[in-house]
């Protein structure tokens, strides 16, 4: 399959002119309607490395394609109707003082008229299920609630791909499930999703494709699968396999594999090996 | 030093809080005894009360927010309307989500002096307050270091060993590790843990994370609508895990796990990786001649 990247990094640099790089050398290719994880340590720098894919922040060396495209110096406005980004906290990007105007904001400013506006608006208000607040003040509403306006705001602009920083944290897990059902359909429907995330178990559920930093680099990039179990590796960006994963590591002397991030999929192969260990004792007595 | 054992530390009673302006109650009807020594997690969906509890523990209900206050909170048996916010921050130190909003200082050293001396502490003491604060969150080799230099985890340590400074009997934290890493997450853990055990301090810790939580601590609280609807050891809140689901919480995953596995009526289940081990290399090797039958864990 011949297809270009929606998004390629080539030899990406970021020192924030200090001369010590915070961002090495990322090379990277991400293409249309993946759904990637970026995991990885406090300060390995995952949100540094998303800043630069809607120009708020511009590198010290290196080149970002999107589409295709050199970014070089294209203006966030021009960038974000490709490239949606949602800050990992909603606050500091909600300003206006309604939920409505708040997420009409972006498009007022590509000078649509008036009916496409407000049809985009409604419709990502309804996408994310706070419609019905649509004349409230942001800041009344709770965190969750706040993320949602947040995101709506970013969909408004309908985005090819949107970019998630921690979009979860602080939530209990049923907003937390919420808000990543909501991003799985974006991604279903053709939207290329990347999120950052310290919660291995949205890895696990969510996303295809995960890559790994450390210290300013790539230590890894694959299937949640592939890189999920592997203790030593996610140690070295103070990451540690899910409890799961952990528990099918300890019965490896039983035949069970060592690589299962689901619990559903655990079930059923434990099922499996203790009905025969039960016909075992059966036909031993 | 006060020895005295199962010394009930805090007593709520009754408890409903309503704040001012809001429509409906943020606590109802909570009862709540906690004894010197005591780990407890309180844990529930967002909006549940965790956070207005905590505050009714530290003081600053009805210090700071001004509200309907119903029933009784007491603490070392006097009654928090007794109690300026001075006397009561002796006893309770708070540590809050993000520790950027707690640290004061430019670095670890000045930090941990910062609290003491407001309360006019002599130096000496000061200086032997700050050895044991550093040592304790096993931070030592942080002394002098700026704070801007640290890490997540390390930065919410000092947060930690900053109210530790203060010699507090009791330690409330609010989703301490809500911005932490995995690694970043045990450090805190484990930490909390080791004051427990060691120091015999009573800690109250309000999280999402429940395997953490599961594994530390004695006493598991679960929050719904203001009310405490489940209240226990975590093993014995677990039998329920459907219900406890059913309210927003995540699961330990071994819970799930064995809950999904035997299905059927409530029994109790494991709740750290260690008993879920045990009971699954008894499953496992049932058949093998190695045993008899499995540990009845119910």
């Amino acid at each position: 399959m011949s297809q270009t990247a929606i998004i390629k990094l080539k030899n990406l640099k970021q020192d924030y002119g200090r001369g010590e790089p915070v961002l090495k050398e990322i090379n990277l290719e991400i293409y249309q309607g993946e759904f990637v994880a970026i995991i990885g340590q406090n300060g390995a720098g995952k949100t540094t490395l998303i800043k630069h894919l809607n120009g708020l922040l511009r590198p010290t060396a290196g080149n970002i394609f999107i589409k295709g495209r050199d970014i070089g110096q294209e203006p966030i406005s021009v960038l974000a109707q490709k490239v949606g980004y949602v800050f990992q906290n909603p606050d500091h990007q909600i300003f206006m003082d309604q939920v409505f105007q708040e997420v009409a904001f972006g498009l007022k400013n590509l000078s649509l008229p008036p009916a496409e506006i407000e049809s985009r608006t409604e419709n990502a208000l309804k996408k994310v299920g706070i419609y019905h607040l649509k004349d409230a003040a942001p800041l009344s509403l709770s965190k969750g609630h706040r993320q949602r306006v947040a995101l709506a705001s970013v969909l408004a602009m309908e985005p090819e791909i949107i970019i998630l920083d921690e979009p979860t944290t602080g939530q209990d897990y049923l907003e937390t499930k919420q808000i990543m059902d909501l991003i799985a359909d974006l991604n279903k429907k053709g939207h290329t999703v990347i999120f950052i995330t310290h919660d291995m178990q949205l890895v696990a559920a969510y996303a295809k494709r995960v890559i790994l930093m450390g210290n300013g680099e790539i230590l890894f990039d694959g299937a949640p699968k592939e890189v999920l179990n592997r203790t030593e590796l996610l140690a070295r960006t103070n990451l540690k396999p899910l409890q799961i994963t952990e528990f099918s590591q300890s019965l490896r002397k039983y035949g069970i594999p060592d690589n299962i991030i689901q619990v559903d999929a655990l079930v059923e192969i434990f099922r499996e090996k203790t009905a025969r260990s039960r016909r075992a004792l059966v036909n031993c007595g | 030093m006060d020895h005295q054992v199962n010394e009930r530390i805090i007593e709520v009673k009754n408890l409903d809080f309503t704040y001012q302006g809001a429509d409906k109650p943020a606590l109802r009807g909570i009862n709540l005894t906690v004894r010197k020594g005591e780990l407890i997690g309180i844990t529930g969906a967002n909006g549940a009360g965790k956070t207005t509890l905590s505050y009714c523990l530290n003081g600053l209900i009805p210090s700071f927010y001004e509200g309907l206050f119903a029933g009784e909170v007491r603490i070392k048996g006097r009654s928090i309307f007794d109690l300026s916010i001075r006397e009561i921050s002796q006893w309770v130190g708070s540590v809050f989500q993000d520790p950027e909003t707690q640290l004061v200082s430019a670095n670890v050293e000045e930090e941990l002096a910062f609290g003491p001396e407001n309360f006019g502490i002599h130096p000496i003491e000061i200086e032997k307050r700050i050895n044991f604060a550093l040592k304790a969150v096993g931070i030592e080799g942080l002394r002098h270091s700026t704070v801007d230099a640290l890490s997540g985890g390390q930065k919410q340590r000092v947060a930690i060993a900053a109210v530790l400074a203060m010699f507090p009997e009791i330690i409330i934290l609010d989703e301490p590790t809500a911005e932490l890493d995995p690694v970043g997450t045990d450090e805190v853990f484990g930490v909390l843990r080791r004051l427990n055990r060691e120091f015999g301090l009573t800690v109250i810790i309000i999280e999402h994370k429940i395997e953490q939580l599961a594994t530390s601590c004695d006493r598991l609280l679960i929050m719904d609508q203001g009310r405490i609807v489940f209240g226990g050891a975590p093993d014995e809140i677990f039998r329920h895990w459907r219900e406890v689901h059913k309210l927003g919480v995540r699961l330990p995953q071994v819970t799930e796990f064995f809950g999904k596995y035997f299905g059927s009526e409530p029994r109790k289940l494991p709740v750290t990786l260690e008993e879920a081990q045990a009971l699954a290399e008894n499953l496992l090797s049932l058949g093998n001649g190695e045993q008899d039958e499995p540990n009845r864990y119910y």
